[in-house]
C-alpha cells in the first residue's frame, strides 16, 4: 500500500470518523425519538458533542496545518 | 431502558451468523450487543441506562468502532451517533415501515466501499501564482480601471476587482482538478460527491462508493493524478461504511 497516497494518520482518521458518525449515516426522525425520551434532550445531547468536536478544533488551531481542520 | 443502534444489517444468510457475531462483541459502555430482526433485516442495538452518556467524544469513536466492527462481516446501513428508541417493539415497527426503502439501500451499497479524498492547498500562494501565470489578463483591469482614476474609491474598486479575479480564477482551477479526478476515476465506475472549498486549505473534499475489489485501483488511479498535481496534497481516508452514500429518512 502507497504510504504517500494512504495517509494513516491517526488524527485524520479520528476527526473523519467523528464528522461521519455524527453528520452522516441514517438518522431517526419524528414520533420515534419523541416516544423514547424527550427529543430536546437527544438534540441537546449530540449538539453538545458537536461543540466538543469544534472546542477540540479550536484549541488545535493555534498549530494548524491543513490537515488539523478537516472538521470545518 | 432505552437502546441505542448501531446500523441496519442485510441478513443474507438467517441471523446466525449475525448472532455468533455479536456474542463475541461488546457495544458502548461494555453493554452487550444484540440483534432485533424483521424479516432479512436486523437492527444490532445495545441497552444504555443513561442518555447522558451522548454527550462524550469517547463514546461516538466507540460508537463508530462497533459499526466498522460489524462492517468488515456484514452489508450495512450505519446509523448515526444518538440514534435512540425505547424497546423492541418500535424498533421492529421502524424496520417494517422503512423495509423497501432499506433493503434498496442496502443493495446499493452490498459489496461495496466508502473511501474519503481531500485535496489540500495553500489557497494564497496558490492565488499567488495563479496570478503570475495570467498576468496578462489581469493588465485588462488595469486598463478598465483607469477610466475610474479620478474617483476617490478607484483603490477600493481595483482591490474588490482583483480579488474577486483571483476568487475566480482559484475556483476555475478546483474545477479543473475535480474534472481531472472525475476522469481518471471514470473506469472505476464510482459515485462520487464533491465539495469545493471547504476550507481556506481544503480545496475538493469528496467521497467515492465503489466495488471493494476495486480498492487498489483507486489507490492507483489518485496516486496517479497526485503526480500531475505535486503543489496539493491529496490525502485519502478509508475504507468507510457508507456513511455518505445512504439516502433513507427512517420514518
Amino acid at each position: 500500500m502507497d504510504y504517500n497516497v494512504i495517509d494513516q494518520s491517526k488524527e485524520i482518521t479520528i476527526l473523519e470518523l467523528l464528522d461521519r458518525v455524527l453528520n452522516k449515516g441514517v438518522i431517526l426522525t419524528g414520533d420515534i425519538v419523541i416516544s423514547v425520551a424527550d427529543i430536546d434532550l437527544v438534540y441537546l445531547g449530540v449538539k453538545l458533542m458537536l461543540s466538543s468536536v469544534e472546542t477540540m478544533e479550536q484549541l488545535k488551531a493555534g498549530k494548524a496545518t491543513g490537515v488539523d481542520r478537516l472538521i470545518s | 431502558m432505552e437502546m441505542i443502534i448501531y446500523s441496519i444489517i442485510a441478513l443474507k444468510t438467517g441471523p446466525g451468523q449475525l448472532n455468533t457475531v455479536l456474542n463475541g462483541m461488546k457495544g458502548v459502555s461494555g453493554n452487550g450487543l444484540y440483534a432485533v430482526t424483521f424479516n432479512e433485516i436486523a437492527a444490532v442495538v445495545s441497552d444504555i441506562g443513561n442518555i447522558d452518556f451522548i454527550t462524550d467524544k469517547s463514546v461516538a469513536i466507540e460508537y463508530a468502532g462497533v459499526i466498522e466492527a460489524l462492517y468488515q462481516q456484514f452489508t450495512l446501513i450505519p446509523m448515526r451517533f444518538g440514534s435512540i428508541m425505547g424497546s423492541t417493539c418500535p424498533i421492529i415497527r421502524m424496520l417494517e415501515r422503512n423495509y423497501s426503502e432499506i433493503q434498496k439501500n442496502l443493495q446499493k451499497v452490498d459489496n461495496k466501499f466508502e473511501f474519503g479524498l481531500k485535496v489540500i492547498c495553500n489557497s494564497e500562494t496558490l492565488k499567488t501564482e495563479l496570478q503570475s501565470i495570467t498576468a496578462k489578463d489581469t493588465s485588462t483591469v488595469t486598463i478598465t480601471s483607469s477610466e475610474t482614476k479620478n474617483s476617490i474609491y478607484r483603490d477600493y474598486v481595483n482591490k474588490k476587482l482583483q480579488e474577486h479575479r483571483l476568487e475566480d480564477l482559484l475556483l476555475g482551477y478546483v474545477d479543473s482538478v475535480i474534472t481531472d479526478i472525475t476522469r481518471n476515476l471514470d473506469r472505476l465506475n464510482a459515485i462520487n460527491k464533491f465539495k469545493r472549498m471547504l476550507t481556506a486549505s481544503i480545496m475538493v473534499d469528496s467521497v467515492f462508493l465503489l466495488d471493494k475489489w476495486r480498492k487498489d485501483d483507486l489507490i492507483e488511479a489518485v496516486g496517479d493524478i497526485q503526480d500531475h498535481y505535486p503543489r496539493l496534497k491529496f490525502v485519502m481516508t478509508g475504507p468507510w461504511p457508507p456513511y455518505n452514500f445512504v439516502e433513507i429518512t427512517i420514518k
